[in-house]
């Protein structure tokens, strides 16, 4: 803990500083032409299916997060030991 | 095990765990309920400062070290940590502009519009494959301090 309490105070200041600025940057994107376009064209999802055994509903979020960060992650960690290894023979 | 709080390392490798298990519980509101997603997507931010109290150095150097001489991992890594911060920020103020719970609760009115749905659906998707290539940019430093954690000496 010794390292997260050092100078905490100061620099939480500043992260948390910086991260409302950029955050209300991020807000003015409401007044874009993009914006505008997406809410003109309406925006709906998650429905339909429904019918759905309640155990999933606690199971399938997750699956679907091990998937979309795992395989990535795999696909990364192999280019990366392939690019490694390239480098290496050269 | 029980001298992580006396070592940087040991101390980032149990705050990465709770940061990755934290995320992966504010990324399911399906199975949290909405309102349950909110509050706790509210207390995420403490696990999300520490990751970069933690790495306050790294902060500080970074963008003057773009313009020096390092190697291309370095250089993707730091640009990949960038976009990561601001798809953070996007997905959780884009979380609070799509409150029917938190803010209510604060009797703070908002009109919610189809943008920022969509907004907040898709950076809080998109953030998922962002994290996995993150995790992969510090592969060996996982691997190694796994080995350490598991170990009972040093
Ligand atoms: C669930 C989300 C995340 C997890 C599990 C995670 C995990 C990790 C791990 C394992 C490391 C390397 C080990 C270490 O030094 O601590 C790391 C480093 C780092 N992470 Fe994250 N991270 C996450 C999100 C983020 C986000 C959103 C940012 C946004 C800025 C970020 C910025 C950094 C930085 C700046 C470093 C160190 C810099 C470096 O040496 O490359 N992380 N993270
Ligand atoms: C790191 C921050 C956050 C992440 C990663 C995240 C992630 C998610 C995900 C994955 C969904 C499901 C989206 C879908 O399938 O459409 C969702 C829905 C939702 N989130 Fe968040 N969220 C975050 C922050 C917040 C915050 C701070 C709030 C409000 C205070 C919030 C309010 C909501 C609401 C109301 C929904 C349901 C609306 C919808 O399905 O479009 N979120 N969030």
């Amino acid at each position: 803990m010794k390292y997260l309490q050092y100078q905490w105070k100061s620099r939480l200041f500043y992260v948390l500083a910086i991260s409302i600025l950029v955050s209300v940057m991020l807000v003015s994107l409401e007044w874009t032409s993009w914006a505008e376009q997406i809410n003109s064209q309406g925006y709906t999802h998650g429905e339909g299916e429904g019918k759905m055994p309640s155990i999933l509903m606690y199971i399938l979020p997750f699956v679907k997060e091990l998937i979309l960060i795992g395989v990535p992650m795999l696909i990364t960690v192999a280019l990366a030991k392939l690019i490694g290894r390239f480098k290496k023979r050269k | 095990m029980s001298d992580w709080k006396q070592n940087l390392q040991k101390t980032r490798y149990v705050m990465d765990a709770l940061l990755l298990v934290s995320f992966m519980i504010v990324s399911a509101p399906q199975a949290t309920g909405v309102p349950l997603h909110e509050w706790l997507s509210l207390l995420f931010i403490v696990p999300f400062a520490i990751h970069l109290l933690l790495h306050w150095d790294w902060i500080t150097h970074s963008f003057k070290r773009l313009f020096s001489k390092i190697s291309a991992k370095e250089r993707f890594n730091t640009v990949w940590n960038y976009l990561l911060y601001l798809m953070m920020l996007l997905a959780t103020v884009s979380g609070f502009l799509v409150s029917v719970a938190l803010l209510p609760t604060l009797q703070i009115d908002i009109n919610i519009q189809d943008f920022w749905s969509k907004v907040h659906h898709d950076s809080a998707t998109l953030i998922m494959p962002m994290i996995g290539i993150h995790l992969a940019l510090h592969w060996n430093w996982i691997v190694q301090l796994t080995k350490r954690m598991v170990s009972k000496k040093a």
